[in-house]
């Protein structure tokens, strides 16, 4: 069975559903991309798992974490569970950590709350999570205050906060968005590297196709409240099934090439309140037919390995997918 | 080609906010920059925050006259801020911005801001006026039923059309984009950078276009400078940059760029931080985080050299293939 597994999350704000009945499961160890636009649910996914949304959204559904329920578990279990088991860190770090208390007691603060440890035990603790997600000279800056830090390295400490409770799965939520392309390639290698020491889990939601590709085993494309294709990243990037999937993918710039026109999406994504009857995508998808209107197709596992929700989906181009293979090995 | 704007050796220096103990101290946001901008072309300014690169889109553009060096425009120097010739050059640039609710105003229509510069500038009244709304709209593709509309009614695709359709208005003949599309989404992000590029061709527009994206740079721009700390690192056409960058800052950042489908490796990830520009490090400011430094580059400050149509300011000129290797 899977360590965390998510059956029919269903989300609503004020009556409007945002969430459709997600699926998804988490292995042991695993790292998961979570892709799409602002507004598809990656984040509240996340969220409505940890309890974390407003009183006034309804969530229903289950996530079970080692077979433990976690919808509408009460709050002292929850608590168990946030920050010791599951940990999450955000995009903007800065607005995360407490400008008025300094880091040390910050990352001390989980420490107490998760492992126990307090007093010099504590301290020698902080130090060598300050150390593991490469914080120079972590002796001397364990007093200061995080405006003392830079965007980067305030991204570290919130890592360090998340890795205090030592949990099993961490989930981060466009970490590294508001970053500089050179530190956003330190803090990936950071995770990368967390993972492969700790063996902790890793859900990665970013609207950045190359940062997800670059850090994770698997990813889900997510558009308007549903998961619309899963697959192992290799496979995705190589053929993608679903027709949002191939059209995100098309409208990224590449670097290689010369200036060619961009190939965007048409369109825009749809409000959630007026949410097309068919497939949320019909409206924007060249290869739409009346079915696509009137009905929403369901996820179905492909031949091809990975499930697609899509009636039509592209079929892999042969030697584009010899062609993708090479650039991999 | 001719040129549109010359910049020659400017400076721009900001003095903080004096401290509890009152002193204060001086930033150096753009350390002396030569750079010039030819008609008709896309230049495009990328670096990481704090290198200087809005400071020098302001100073192109006249809002910010720099401290020391000077900006010539068509031949002429830059008329001092507010003064009528300052004011009359105003319809012929203009400026792009990062978040456009910020820079829209939440209770005018769209057809009300399209229409200001207009009226501000004396270019259109009455039928001729709302013809020509009518017509910017189209243009950057606005449905005529959203004339009426308010900013919040709109997604941020399209209210970045408004403030390109706005912009526009006065025809300006040179654009400066601050970060155009960062706010966007991938889909809407490529249908912006589209319109962009349609506009500069059929209006023979001038852009400069600034950017921490490398990807969108190397699709729009003509030609790209990368600068570092407030000092321009390296130049060349944007074919060349991105496949063969010669400074290793550059090099670095071309390499950091994460690729759809390609995992971690071969990249060239740089340890430490961009340095603050309050604190500047002694001889080539980018030395305490390259690969390739030794004593040299610590005590003196390159200058851009031309190199095979790249102008790059480093000692220790990398060749391409050690970065492949």
């Amino acid at each position: 069975m899977a360590f965390v597994s998510i059956r029919d999350l269903r989300v609503a704000f004020d009556g409007v559903r945002v969430l459709h009945g997600i699926d998804l499961d988490i292995g042991k160890g695993e790292a998961i991309g979570l892709v799409g636009e602002s507004g598809c649910g990656k984040s509240v996914t996340w969220l409505a798992a940890l309890g974390l949304l407003p009183g006034k959204a309804r969530v229903e559904g289950s996530v079970t974490l080692d077979g433990q329920q976690l919808i509408g578990a009460p709050r002292s279990q929850l608590e168990q569970i946030r920050g010791a088991r599951i940990a999450m860190i955000f995009q903007d770090p800065s607005s995360s950590l407490n400008p008025v208390q300094r880091v040390g007691r910050q990352i001390g603060e989980s420490l107490r709350l998760h492992r126990g440890l307090r007093g010099a035990q504590a301290r020698t603790e902080v130090l060598r999570l300050m150390d593991m997600v490469g914080i120079p000279d972590a002796k001397r800056r364990i007093d200061l205050y995080p405006h003392e830090f830079s965007g980067g390295q305030c991204q570290r400490i919130m890592i360090a906060m998340a890795l205090a409770g030592q949990p099993d799965l961490l989930i981060a939520d466009e970490p590294t968005t508001a970053l500089d392309a050179t530190i956003q390639a330190q803090i990936l290698e950071l995770l990368s590297g967390i993972r492969r020491e700790t063996g902790m889990a890793l859900v990665f939601i970013s609207h950045d196709l190359g940062a997800v590709s670059a850090v994770c085993d698997r990813a889900a494309v997510m558009y308007a409240g549903r998961i619309v294709e899963t697959n192992d990243i290799r496979s995705l990037f190589a053929a993608p099934a679903h027709p949002y999937t191939q059209g995100l993918l098309r409208a990224i710039p590449d670097i290689d090439a010369s200036r060619a026109r961009l190939v965007p999406i048409e369109g825009t994504v749809p409000d959630p309140a007026a949410l097309p009857t068919g497939c949320a995508f019909a409206p924007r998808c060249p290869r739409n037919s009346q079915l696509c209107q009137n009905y929403a197709p369901d996820l179905k596992p492909q031949s091809a390995g990975g499930v697609v929700s899509c009636f039509y989906p592209v079929e892999a181009d042969q030697t584009a997918m010899s062609q993708r293979q090479e650039v991999w090995a | 080609m001719s040129i549109l704007l010359d910049v020659r050796n400017v400076v721009q220096t900001y003095t903080t906010a004096r401290t509890m103990f009152g002193r204060t101290s001086e930033i150096r946001a753009v350390d002396g920059i030569d750079l010039t901008v030819r008609e008709g072309e896309i230049l495009g300014i990328v670096g990481e925050s704090g290198s200087g690169k809005s400071t020098l889109g302001r100073m192109l553009l006249g809002l910010e006259t720099p401290s020391r060096g000077e900006v010539i425009y068509r031949g002429n120097p830059m008329p001092p801020p507010h003064s009528v010739e300052w004011r009359a050059l105003r319809a012929h640039m203009q400026l792009i911005f990062q978040d456009p609710l910020a820079a829209l105003d939440r209770r005018m229509t769209i057809a009300r801001q399209i229409a200001e510069p207009l009226e501000i500038h004396g270019l259109a009244k009455g039928d001729a006026l709302r013809n020509r709304v009518a017509e910017l709209m189209a243009k950057v593709g606005l449905r005529k039923d959203q004339a009426n509309r308010y900013p919040h009614e709109l997604s941020g695709g399209q209210r970045q059309r408004v403030v390109i359709a706005r912009a526009l208005a006065s025809a300006p003949r040179f654009l400066v984009c601050d970060e155009p599309v960062s706010a966007l989404d991938v889909s809407i992000q490529a249908q912006v950078v589209n319109l962009l590029r349609d506009l500069q061709e059929r209006e023979r527009l001038t852009m400069v276009f600034i950017s921490h994206d490398l990807k969108v740079v190397r699709n729009i721009c003509d030609r790209v400078a990368v600068m570092y700390l407030g000092r321009v690192v390296e130049e060349a056409p944007s074919d060349q940059i991105f496949s063969d960058p010669r400074h290793p800052y550059t090099q670095a950042l071309v390499s950091s760029i994460p690729r759809p489908g390609q995992g971690l490796s071969g990249r060239i990830v740089l340890s430490g931080e961009p340095p603050n520009p309050a604190n500047r490090p002694t001889g080539c400011a980018f030395h305490p985080r390259c690969r390739f430094a030794d004593a040299q580059c610590a005590a003196t400050q390159p200058e851009l050299q031309r190199h095979d149509g790249h102008l790059a300011a480093c000692l220790k000129f990398v060749r391409a293939r050690q970065f492949a290797a």
